[in-house]
């Protein structure tokens, strides 16, 4: 080394040792303060958990959850193991729930429009003058005399919220508070209704269950009650030593529940409600029903025989002659119907069929079976009302009656289809508030934004439904404090009622009585906390299940905070109504479901379902669910079409290809997915993404399917019917991709899946004992 | 060229020597509190004992630097005309909290309970060095990884050696 490099290396070294130094100095580790609590709450211990019980309001199932809350965040949620319903486990929406309370995109205070409506453009404003608005709004509107142009637009909300809303509404002078929600199951509980008198949805009691054959119900996603009924099915399977019950799921898109099924049955879509009539006809034929009215349902039943239903579903006659004979002679056995199956245009034709299949094999009241849930125990809140839907709210828009709209965590413009034109219909609404948390499509049309508290930040409280077969009361409680200018919606309610008192007060000393009775002691409470609390104190005073064990009040809130609710215990109630023939006769199904649009010009099936974690659109706006693999086609990140791998063949397709998918309604664009469970003559799109609104996680990702489906309700349900249009599929030019976890679906000899031959299976067992 | 790839390899070895000889020799162990608040009154003077006011070193992962209630709890009372406590009041009096600069910074990819640690009976000076006797606290121990390991293998800790032991 010549000595001048050597020199040169020790500058080098030098400068080095020296910048190392002073980088070293200059960059401070992070958090490298300590700050104290000023004065420490009491319940906070810094690195250590406090766990709090209160209800999961991701869906409508109700399940009980405990949130891990540590220096005042939420961290961690989990099912809550007291409750009935969760049962101590929890579905991926719940587990993200913390990410609907840190969203980076919850609206953070009052906002009043000030652009075009739909525009999005919006300026803050405070509660202040956004309660005013409102309250002036409502005023106004009772001073004109037309109170019941005020529609109310709610989640289907069961518990003292409702109440609550459903006062407020009355009180006001409008019959006109609806609630919506697009999985709300009213194809089933209309069909429930009408076959068995029940006023609730029954408890499916797959656990205890033996023999369960599914009719498109997708359980272990999205459907009913997802947790508990996974953990029933787990029950089912593994329960008790030696049972393993059977699981036999009919439908032409293998979903998740169908993919752990021992049979998976691909009847031809629309057909699968004649399925479950041609087991009911051979049960019934066979003489193996042992109920009333035997001569009635032979008779009706006549028109469904195996030989003529193999026709038009394409389940073999055999088959399904089979299915009927182990359906009916395994004991307990369980029919279920969902999903696809209410989906169609005779969905609740479909429901109906299942329910006279149970009716049949004696499954309706017995463990194992059907069993019914006790109505609503504490107070009397009406039943349903089937008669009103989400087109009385696009007809009320389009004939003028409707004057201010109020929603509160519903976005109907997402999860309608573009042919019922809500949009349009809603752009005549003088006056549009909405109670969100998100600016979704809906709260973006509106006039005045009054964002309300997470469900981790709020009071409320729910009687499950569907429940255990015994009442379910769940507390909702504050986790964690709220963390942006928000309100309860229930305060915002109470608020409301506060404001056009006072409105009354005013116009009562002018000499004229303009407003409704607002001075109801209901609503005279400082807040919904106080509410809650109080109604309450009123049932433990009343009912004495609750006053028995805790004869304080204090003593008995304070349980009920704790475990996270009240439920009895003790065994659920088994005796079930029967089905009758009169009731059922006028719902047989005429042939299969009707599709819109021609076979030649459109010759596939269409099929919607609720992505597992997005459900109706409302996870899209979560990372964590967005980048949850759907549990089918390991796809993240956005929409897809699944196409049988000899169809793509035929149509040229290869996977991940931008297809068209056009129906007589519209069309829409995403990757192809080569799915082997679906029919080669279906399709299927799965509904949550392709959001237009609805912040950066979900703005602009995937494609909704509701773009192209025809706007048709069940009559009598007044259900919209998803599964209801044919379509073309086709190859898009457009740019595109699709993000997958798995690479390929072949094993390459990786011994991924073993398999062994029954007989060889015994043989093993054999050698083994 | 060739001296030019030389100089570059000497210079990023010799950052990073110099990186290591400010961490290890020249970082500030004991930096400028807000308050010159000091432990040799209150631990060793007053004997006052560690966990009087670390209250969580014993249930959870945190020792706890004390609220400024607990503060102010004596100094209502004591040596209320001392520069040092009249700063004191001037944080309660504004409603802040003071803030500490902290001494004892581990990576965020270390997990370290003071609660095990105390359970199983270590005295805090055997990391924290004889506070009682510092008016302005200084880190005394290196708080590397092979420091936690000397201790962990010396006094057989079970599973002491278990990468998931701290870094979960």
């Amino acid at each position: 080394m010549k000595r001048r490099d050597f020199i040169k290396y020790l500058g080098a070294g030098g400068i080095g040792t020296a910048m190392g130094i002073f980088f070293g100095k200059n960059t401070k580790p992070p958090g490298a303060k300590l700050i104290p609590y000023l004065v420490p709450p009491e319940e906070i211990v810094p690195g250590v958990g406090a766990w709090y019980s209160t209800l999961c309001a991701q869906c409508g199932a109700g399940c009980g959850i405990i949130v891990k809350v540590m220096a005042g965040r939420a961290k961690k949620i989990e099912g809550n193991p007291l409750h009935p319903v969760s049962r101590g486990r929890l579905c991926a929406m719940g587990q993200a729930a913390p990410q609907g309370l840190y969203n980076p995109d919850r609206i953070k205070g009052p906002l009043k429009r000030a652009g075009s409506r739909g525009s999005e453009s919006f300026m803050e404003v405070s509660w202040e003058e956004a309660l005013r608005t409102l309250a002036e709004n409502l005023a106004g509107l009772k001073v004109k005399g037309s109170a019941e142009g005020l529609y109310v637009l709610a989640p289907p909300l069961r518990g003292h919220l409702d109440a609550l809303i459903r006062d407020f509404t009355a009180t006001f002078g409008s019959p006109n508070y609806l609630p919506y929600d697009l999985f709300d199951n009213r194809n089933l509980a209309f069909a429930n209704a009408v076959s068995m008198g029940m006023e609730s949805l029954p408890h499916y009691d797959i656990e205890n269950t033996r023999y369960l054959v599914s009719f498109g119900a997708d359980f272990s996603s999205t459907w009913l009650s997802p947790v508990n009924l996974s953990y029933g099915y787990g029950q089912m399977r593994q329960g008790s030593p030696g049972v393993r019950g059977t699981l036999v799921q009919v439908e032409p898109r293998m979903s998740l529940t169908g993919a752990n099924a021992d049979e998976w049955v691909p009847a031809r879509p629309g057909t699968e409600g004649l399925v479950a009539l041609a087991m009911a006809h051979v049960i019934v034929a066979e003489g193996r029903y042992r109920g009333r009215e035997a001569r009635q349902w032979r008779s009706l039943l006549e028109a469904f025989s195996p030989v003529e239903v193999a026709k038009v579903s394409e389940v073999e006659e055999k088959r399904i002659e089979r299915l009927a004979h182990e359906f009916a002679s395994t004991r307990p056995s369980l029919a279920i119907g969902g999903d696809v199956l209410s989906g169609y245009t005779d969905g609740v034709s479909g429901l109906v069929a299942v329910n006279i299949l149970n009716h049949v094999a004696g499954n309706i009241g017995v463990k194992g079976g059907v069993v019914p849930n006790p109505v609503d125990p504490f107070f009397s809140a009406p039943g349903r009302d089937f008669t009103r839907s989400i087109s009385t709210v696009r007809d009320a828009a389009e004939s003028g009656a409707l004057k201010t709209l109020l929603t509160y965590n519903a976005n109907p413009l997402f999860t309608t289809p573009d042919n019922l034109r809500l949009r349009e219909s809603l752009d005549k609404v003088p006056f549009m508030a909405s109670l969100s948390s998100f600016m979704d499509e809906t709260t973006a049309m509106a006039d005045l934004v009054l964002p309300v508290h997470h469900f981790l930040e709020d009071w409320a409280d729910d009687f499950c439904s569907p429940s255990v077969g015994k009442p379910v009361a769940t507390i909702m409680q504050p986790a964690v404090s709220p963390k942006y200018n928000t309100m309860g919606a229930g305060d915002v309610f109470l608020e409301l009622a506060r404001r056009l008192r006072h409105e009354r007060e005013k116009a009562l000393s002018g000499g004229t009585e303009i407003l409704g009775e607002f001075m109801d002691e209901r609503f005279s409470v400082k807040d919904f906390q106080e509410h809650l609390k109080r109604s309450w104190r009123e049932l433990h005073a009343k009912d004495r299940r609750l006053s028995g064990g805790n004869p304080t009040f204090e003593g008995f809130w304070n349980r009920l905070l704790k475990d996270g609710g009240w439920w009895p215990e003790g065994a659920p109630m088994e005796k079930g109504p029967a089905v009758r023939v009169k009731d059922v006769a006028a719902y047989m199904p005429k042939g299969a479901s009707m599709f819109e649009g021609e076979e030649a010009k459109h010759p596939f099936y269409l099929m919607v379902y609720p992505q597992a974690g997005l459900l109706d659109g409302r996870g899209a706006n979560s990372p964590w669910l967005q980048e949850l693999p759907d549990p089918m086609t390991s796809v993240v990140w956005g929409s897809w079409v699944e196409i049988n791998p000899a169809t793509a063949m035929k149509l040229g397709i290869k996977e991940g290809e931008m297809v068209t998918v056009e129906s007589p309604y519209g069309k829409i664009d995403a990757p192809a997915y080569l799915y082997p469970g679906i029919r080669p003559d279906t399709v299927a799109v799965p509904i949550g993404q392709g959001h237009r609104s609805y912040g950066r996680y979900a703005k602009e990702t995937g494609a909704n399917p509701m773009d192209i489906l025809p706007s048709l309700q069940d009559k009598g349900s007044g259900a919209l019917s998803l599964n209801s249009t044919r379509v073309n599929v086709s190859r898009s030019p457009k740019p595109g991709w699709m993000v997958k976890i798995e690479a390929t679906k072949k094993e390459y000899g990786r011994e991924i899946v073993q398999t062994v031959t029954p007989e060889e299976f015994e043989r093993m067992n054999k050698e083994a004992t | 060229m060739k001296n030019l790839v030389i100089s570059a390899v000497v210079f990023f070895v010799t950052f990073g020597i110099g990186y290591g000889i400010n961490e290890a020799y020249l970082a500030d162990r004991a930096p400028a509190q807000p308050i010159e608040f000091s432990h040799t009154i209150h631990a060793g003077d007053n004997s006052i004992p560690c966990m009087y006011c670390h209250i969580y070193a014993k249930r959870s992962r945190h020792a706890g630097v004390p609220n400024v209630q607990r503060c102010m709890g004596c100094h209502k009372i004591i040596k209320t005309d001392s520069p040092e406590v009249i700063k004191l009041v001037g944080y309660w009096d504004k409603k802040e909290p003071i803030p500490w600069v902290k001494v004892h910074n581990l990576p965020d990819h270390v997990y370290f309970p003071h609660k095990r640690h105390i359970r199983a009976g270590l005295e805090c000076k055997e990391c924290h060095g004889d506070v009682a006797s510092m008016s302005r606290v200084k880190r005394v121990s290196p708080l590397k990884m092979g420091w936690c390991l000397k201790c962990h293998t010396k006094k057989k800790v079970e599973n002491g050696r278990d990468c998931w032991t701290c870094h979960i």
